[in-house]
């Protein structure tokens, strides 16, 4: 009987023992002593914190290190066979293919077309086969559409389809890809990962996807790899991992494994199919309907007793700590009224009212292109609007997408040498760092940073503008990062600032934000208490609401409450 | 915002030939402007270039080539009449001036600077349909063959240009949006920063020309089509090339000889100093006229319906592969 597995594909995809790499003129290593192996077909998630060397093990996958980073390097790297550590990332082109984080830089044509048939013309492949095989994964991908399109036109997420096509144009074994959704909404951030899966079961390509939005992806994985500190911490199944995470780093536990936990039901949920599936089963004795676990009240048409006002809620009336803050309206931050903004010849924003008050926390959503960014840079006065107005009458602090661009000394204290700036630093909790140079803080310091100096001089005595906007403030940020952000956004809010928030990130809005503004084609199409608007839906919505139904249940330690309350 | 000399694919006669038949054809323009000093035959090249453009689609090209061409031209004329006081016909005496001693403004300086502008403005208009009309990725294809590592230098180049331009403007914005109490920021430091970041953006691009196999020793199966030789008619050609091919190196070849030879034959008549002198012979004139004409080179036919074949749309005639 003839041999069925071709050598080729019961070599594992890759195949790493013992490997230790340092960067050139770096004290530490960012890889210790790694092994794994990632069979042919198989799908799994790289977790970690921030830093804890995820990049570096897929940049080593790929041959960009060492050969193109340098460093000193120790172990095997192996890629469908192929030495990794001899061969160049040019070589491996043909068996791995990689998506960086940021779209913008991994493109280097001007075509889509050109860009997804540079690999087979480096390869040397003919005219006819670069043909067909452009076409085919542009339709797998489905953007053929965009063929005929240049690179400069696409939106994130068509750029960061373009750099998949790219990647999986000469039918890797492998395909690497680093948080290649942080720059995602949450609609194109789901179907990018939904269409790894896809790929993964039709073509059989192996995966390794590294991710902080876990519960964005556990449920497409096989199997999780966890890093601490350059290390494997953790290597095993999906369920395994959450229950490892529960203990040695909340940080990386999923919404819903976190609401299971809390509640003290096993076991730890995958994805939010499962967790329904687990609380629709027999351990909790009938608490959940078939239709999930919508409330007796919301099934009788009745208002529900968990929403905007309830006890969950972080309304504008309550503070921090749930003290009453003031019952009267807010004074007012930010107000528009009938705002148009014309970029490129098209209209960005059409006709928006919106009124945001002061020590009000609200998130701005919507997807990719519907006009945040454009919003809070009008009301921050870089664009002008065609018609109508917008006014932030105690001012404005706007911290961009960037916060590295408001970076350009080598000192802190040479940014902010005023009172006021040591004010702005005082604010943001870094008057220690005066004397550091920007580039040797955290990722999170640079962010506190850039805040003081768009803080810096707008602030009387220690009272704040009357507005701080934040754009996208948490990519690439991990869990615990993210948390740290939430309080600095409280502190803002207690301080009297108002707080607007422009992000996709649909589990930290739910952990800041009291007030949900969800912008479509450049209008406001709803706007209320975050627990409102982030239940209910499904893209805009926390895994929690999707687990639960429930009006107004939107995280882990609110589905706990009640699960544990219907448990009993 | 897009820039208006960036390219756009569109499906055009000049946007479906090779490069190299664009080049020839548009190059014939050029060497025209730069060949002659006949004002007739520089407006009837200039005229071309626009006409081209616009039947290419690249009105937004045209038009800002045309704005920076007009400005040049006007800075070379006052610079002209400045710095020469060559010619008859004095129209101001400024006096002494310092360096430049006594000024007269001169109609033949002005004159003589105008051509020297009109030459400028055409070379421009013809850059500005190229950048618009010709896939910079074809180009950069063919040169991969001829030359690796200035491809490679031109491929980072042409990507980190708006990488750096757009870094520029978000650096702009930042700097824009600091707090009154920060330090401001002088162009030095914002200078550093961009040229800190573009760094890191070209190891970045580079990274992933590496990814791509850039570094690969070519292979041979596509160097015939990459390089755009697309003359002997073969398999290749017919599915790959562009059947307008033939149409620009036939116009660039004919505009190209027929310059040469007005050249030859004193259909270059200008004379500026000491009085205007036009030469309008029919010699000029034919070459003008000619000149003018090859500025329809890109019209596109209209397709027509076939009664016999039903079944084809008639859009699907007028389609040109755009990818080769």
């Amino acid at each position: 009987m003839p041999e069925l597995a071709t050598p080729s594909r019961t070599t594992p995809a890759l195949h790493i023992e013992g490997l230790t790499y340092a960067y050139p003129d770096s004290s530490g290593q960012a890889l210790r002593d790694v092994s794994l192996s990632l069979g042919a077909g198989e799908f799994a998630v790289l977790a970690g914190r921030s830093a804890s060397g995820k990049s570096t093990l897929l940049r080593t996958a790929c041959g960009l290190v060492p050969h193109f980073h340098g460093g000193e390097i120790s172990g095997t790297v192996s890629v469908a066979g192929i030495d990794a550590i001899e061969s160049g990332p040019g070589e491996l082109a043909s068996v791995v293919g990689y998506v960086a984080q940021d779209p913008e830089t991994q493109v280097v044509s001007t075509t889509v077309a050109a860009e997804i048939e540079l690999p087979l013309e480096m390869r040397g492949d003919s005219p006819t086969s670069r043909a067909r095989a452009v076409e085919e994964v542009a339709l797998a991908l489905a953007i053929p559409h965009l063929l005929d399109r240049t690179v400069d036109t696409l939106s994130g997420g068509e750029l960061q389809r373009v750099a998949l096509a790219a990647a999986l144009v000469t039918r890797p074994r492998l395909v690497l890809l680093d948080e290649p959704t942080s720059q995602l909404d949450p609609v194109a951030g789901d179907e990018l990962i939904w269409l790894l899966r896809r790929l993964n079961e039709e073509w059989g390509v192996a995966i390794l996807l590294a991710e902080h939005r876990l519960e964005r992806c556990l449920a497409a994985a096989d199997r999780v790899i966890a890093m601490t500190t350059g290390a494997i911490a953790f290597d095993g199944q999906r369920r395994d991992f959450l229950t490892w995470a529960q203990d040695a780093d909340t940080a990386l536990e999923t919404p819903a494994a976190r609401l299971f936990s809390l509640a003290g039901i096993e076991p730890l949920p995958v994805g939010v199919r499962d967790a329904r599936r687990t609380l629709v089963g027999p351990q909790l004795g009938g608490v959940a309907s078939g239709g999930g676990l919508r409330s007796p009240e919301a099934a009788e048409g009745k208002a529900p007793t968990l929403l905007a006002n309830g006890p969950f809620s972080r309304s504008s009336a309550q503070g921090k700590e749930g003290a009453p803050r003031r019952q009267d309206p807010p004074a007012v931050a930010l107000s528009s009224q009938d705002l148009w903004v014309e970029l490129a010849a098209h209209d960005v924003l059409r006709g928006v009212d919106l009124a945001v008050g002061r020590s009000e926390r609200v998130a701005l959503m919507g997807r990719n292109g519907a006009g945040k960014s454009t919003l809070l840079r009008t009301a921050a006065g870089l664009v002008e609007p065609v018609r109508g107005k917008i006014e932030t009458p105690g001012g404005i602090a706007l911290l961009t997408q960037n916060p590295s661009d408001y970076l350009v000394r080598e000192r802190v204290g040479d940014e902010l040498p005023s009172d006021a700036g040591a004010a702005a630093l005082r604010v943001v909790g870094l008057e220690h760092a005066v004397d550091a140079d920007p580039r040797d803080l955290s990722g999170g310091e640079r962010q506190r940073l850039a805040l003081a100096i768009a803080l810096a001089g707008r602030m009387e005595g220690d009272e704040l503008p009357s507005l701080v906007a934040l754009d996208e403030p948490t990519r690439g940020m991990d869990r615990a990062r993210k948390n740290d952000l939430v309080d600095l956004i409280d502190d803002l809010a207690a301080c009297g600032a108002g707080v607007l928030v422009a992000t996709h990130d649909v589990e930290f809005a739910a952990a800041f934000a009291e007030r949900v503004i969800l912008l479509g084609n450049g209008d406001v199409i709803a706007d209320g208490p975050a627990a409102e608007m982030l239940s209910g839906g499904w893209y805009f919505a926390t895994e929690v609401s999707r687990v639960l139904d429930l009006p107004g249940i939107i995280t882990p330690e609110q589905g706990a409450v009640v699960l544990t309350e219907e448990g009993e | 915002m897009r820039s208006p000399f960036a390219y756009t694919p569109r499906p055009g006669p000049l946007q479906a030939a090779s490069p190299g038949a664009a080049v020839a054809y548009l190059g014939a323009l050029v060497a025209v402007a730069l060949l002659y000093s006949n004002p007739i035959v520089l407006a009837a090249a200039g005229g071309a270039a626009i006409i081209a453009g616009l039947l290419a689609g690249a009105r937004d090209a045209v038009r800002a080539a045309l704005r920076m061409g007009v400005t040049l031209a006007l800075l070379i004329v006052a610079v002209n009449a400045l710095v020469v006081s060559r010619g008859n016909t004095v129209l101001a005496r400024l006096g002494d001036w310092p360096l430049l001693g006594q000024v007269d403004v001169t109609a033949e300086a002005i004159a003589a600077g105008a051509v020297i502008g009109l030459r400028a403005a055409v070379a421009m208009v013809a850059f500005a349909v190229y950048s618009s009309c010709v896939d910079p990725d074809r180009v950069l294809r063919a040169l991969r063959l001829i030359a690796h590592r200035s491809a490679l230098t031109a491929t980072l180049v042409s990507r980190l240009v708006p990488v750096a331009a757009a870094d520029a403007a978000r650096l702009r914005d930042a700097a824009r949006l600091r707090g009154p109490g920060a330090a401001p920021v002088g162009r030095a430091p914002l200078a550093r920063r961009l040229l800190a970041g573009s760094l890191d953006r070209s190891v970045d691009v580079a990274a992933t020309l590496e990814l791509r196999g850039y570094s690969l020793p070519n292979s041979s199966p596509s160097r015939r089509n990459a390089l755009g030789i697309h003359l002997l008619p073969n398999a290749l050609h017919r599915k790959f090339g562009s059947r307008y091919d033939a149409r620009f190196y036939a116009v660039g070849a004919t505009v190209l000889i027929a310059a040469v030879a007005g050249k030859a034959l004193s259909a270059d008549d200008f004379i500026t100093y000491p009085a205007i002198v036009v030469g309008t012979s029919p010699l000029t004139l034919s070459l003008a006229a000619l000149v003018l004409l090859s500025g329809l080179a890109p019209l596109r036919r209209k397709p027509t319906r076939r009664a016999s074949s039903p079944t084809t749309p008639p859009t699907q005639q007028s389609v040109e592969p755009s990818r080769a």
